[in-house]
């Protein structure tokens, strides 16, 4: 059912505008959102591979040089949009799930800028037109903005501000590159710019094209959070709702990955691309730990872990190889799962205790076991202990780095895990582990529900992906395999 | 015990990184990790460059060591670096975009 590729946008782009439309029915609102939300992990798992043009126009073949051109907007479906889509489409329907559990009264507009988040990293997801890309980009970048901003926590207006006014920096460069990349192929469609490129119809030295890659590359930067960007990254986690964090953080992740992929394949055959990618990578990594390891609000703490283990992905695509690209978005995959099971569990503690400093926290194990014993594990995952999913994937990224000639990558590698654990351990222990401090109350404070089980649905699927990774590296590996 | 007295400096210097409120053992021994891990996985990172030139990695990473060392505690320097300041964000992107921009506009054969 190819048809159904189009809807994976068009059913939360709708579902978006009608409950910003109708957002006074409140509970019509809320049965409708509930619905839509269930439909978004469905779609992509109903939906057959294959290739959507926009307006029906297939690619032309020019009979003079044997060249496809591709005049419509393409979606391209394979297994790799697959597991992403529905991964994201999970995870929009738990922090929906969790919101409208929260609430009785909904907030039309808040549920608007979730839905249109999600059909955005789906777009940015499918489409092979980068214009098409940078569109939706920018739809993500403000809905970013807007779930910051809709948010009780003090001081968030401050922060999306901030992070608007970077990405009035961060997207007009990228466009600018992109309108670079126009000029020198005549074309937006990545398959028909990456045809130019390889079969040598541009030059690739020529500094127009070079100007285009560090344009469209400081883009990237802002949208994945690495550094410069890292500081602003952590920070609208950390002034966000946990849920709405627990979505951000994936919507960085998928914009990071589409973006980068898009970039791999126009500009792979340049040495200095990968050199890059990697060298960002490891300025994420060790900055995100190490200032991790000294904060003491812990949801800016899972913020930076969260942009350091950003830079495992870049990492495994920056080493270039099949196996390292399979093994930094298999991480990818991991870090959504891990990252949001982090945030819900801790804005579960937030919840109940309505602190965030851990310096003021304690004794919570007798409070809320569950929810203790899932982030234990979730930060298990995150640091890499076997046999959970995170574990899996960093085995798979020290080997590559390895294989490649690179053991220095692999020795920071296993640091950063170490560092990561000691940061998780330290955060458990002083929330969860030592003695209460009097001044707090907890008792009387429940955990909703829906975020135990949204957590518990999260923990089942990091530790199936950790017993059994080749149910989804095979397929990613096929996929890379076809873009290398 | 002059390293010994410089170390001890450094821990009573963490003290400020988490004031106001109280500083317990945990925070410190945190700050102390991300020193040494910030010191020696950026003279890690400094190996890479032997693929370029050996003698010049290992001339960067006993340089970068002595001057990373020598100008402990680290972490204070950096976390004021990167703290939710505007002007300082806005600062960074535009080096890196500078930077960026310059390198492959004129890098030559290095690019």
């Amino acid at each position: 059912m190819n048809e159904l590729i189009p809807l994976m946008v068009i059913v939360p782009l709708m579902a978006a505008l009608l409950i910003s439309a109708f957002s006074k029915f409140n509970k019509i609102t809320k049965i409708f959102a509930f619905v839509v939300a269930i439909c978004l992990p469905i779609i992509p798992l109903a939906s057959n591979y294959g290739l959507h043009y926009f307006g029906g126009y297939a690619p032309i073949m020019d009979n003079v040089t044997n060249v496809m051109f591709h005049p419509a907007i393409t979606y391209s479906f394979t297994f790799l949009q697959q597991i992403f889509i529905a991964m994201v489409g999970l995870l929009t329907f738990l922090v929906i799930f969790i919101y409208l559990n929260k609430y009785k009264e909904v907030s039309g507009p808040y549920l608007f800028l979730l839905f249109l988040g999600t059909a955005a990293v789906t777009a940015m997801l499918l489409t092979d037109d980068i214009f098409h890309m940078f569109v939706f980009f920018e739809i993500l970048a403000l809905a970013q903005v807007g779930i910051v901003a809709a948010s009780s926590i003090d001081y968030s207006y401050e922060m999306a501000l901030k992070y608007m006014i970077l990405g009035s920096i961060g997207s007009p460069i990228m466009l600018l590159g992109i309108g670079f990349l126009l000029a020198l192929t005549g074309s937006v469609n990545v398959t028909d710019i990456a045809a130019a490129v390889h079969n040598g119809l541009v030059n690739v030295t020529s500094p127009v094209f070079l100007m285009s890659l560090a344009l469209i590359f400081f883009g990237w930067l802002y949208a994945s959070g690495l550094p410069p960007f890292h500081t602003i990254k952590s920070g609208i986690y950390s002034k966000a709702e946990p849920h709405g964090a627990a979505l951000l953080q994936s919507f960085t992740v998928i914009s990071m990955i589409s973006i980068v992929l898009i970039m791999f394949r126009i500009y792979s055959s340049l040495p200095i691309f990968e050199v890059l990618i990697v060298f960002f990578s490891i300025l994420a990594m060790v900055l995100g730990v190490s200032l991790a390891l000294t904060q003491t609000d812990f949801r800016r703490m899972i913020g930076f872990l969260a942009v350091g283990e950003l830079g495992f992905i870049g990492l495994g695509i920056g080493l270039g190889t099949q196996f390292a690209i399979t093994a930094g978005l298999f991480q990818a995959l991991n870090e959504i799962m891990i990252t949001a099971l982090l945030f819900i569990g801790f804005g579960a503690i937030v919840n109940a205790t309505n602190e965030v400093d851990t310096r003021k926290l304690g004794g919570l194990l007798a409070y809320h076991p569950k929810v203790g014993i899932m982030l234990l594990i979730g930060g298990m995952a995150m640091a890499g202990v076997p046999p959970l999913s995170g574990f899996q994937s960093k085995l798979m990224l020290v080997q590559a780095s390895l294989s490649c000639g690179f053991p220095e990558l692999s020795i920071l590698a296993i640091m950063v895990s170490i560092a990561t654990f000691v940061v998780f351990i330290k955060t458990f222990y002083a929330m969860f582990l030592r003695p209460k401090p009097n001044d707090l109350e907890v008792e009387g404070k429940e955990v909703p529900r829906s975020m135990i089980f949204a957590m518990g649905v999260l923990l089942i699927i990091i530790i199936l992906l950790g017993l059994f990774p080749d149910a989804v590296t095979s397929g990613i590996s096929n996929f890379v395999g076809g873009i290398l | 015990m002059k390293l010994y007295d410089q170390i001890f400096d450094v821990v009573k210097q963490f003290k400020k990184l988490f004031s106001p409120g109280p500083v317990t053992n945990a925070d410190v021994s945190g700050s102390i990790t991300a020193e040494i891990f910030l010191i020696v996985s950026l003279v890690i990172s400094t190996l890479l460059l032997r693929h370029v030139n050996v003698l010049l990695a290992g001339l960067v990473a006993f340089i970068l060591a002595i001057v990373l060392i020598s100008n402990i505690p680290l972490i204070p320097k950096f976390k004021i670096e990167q703290e939710d300041s505007l002007e300082k964000m806005l600062f960074y992107a535009i080096v890196t975009l500078a930077i960026l921009v310059t390198f492959l506009y004129w890098g030559g054969n290095l690019v």
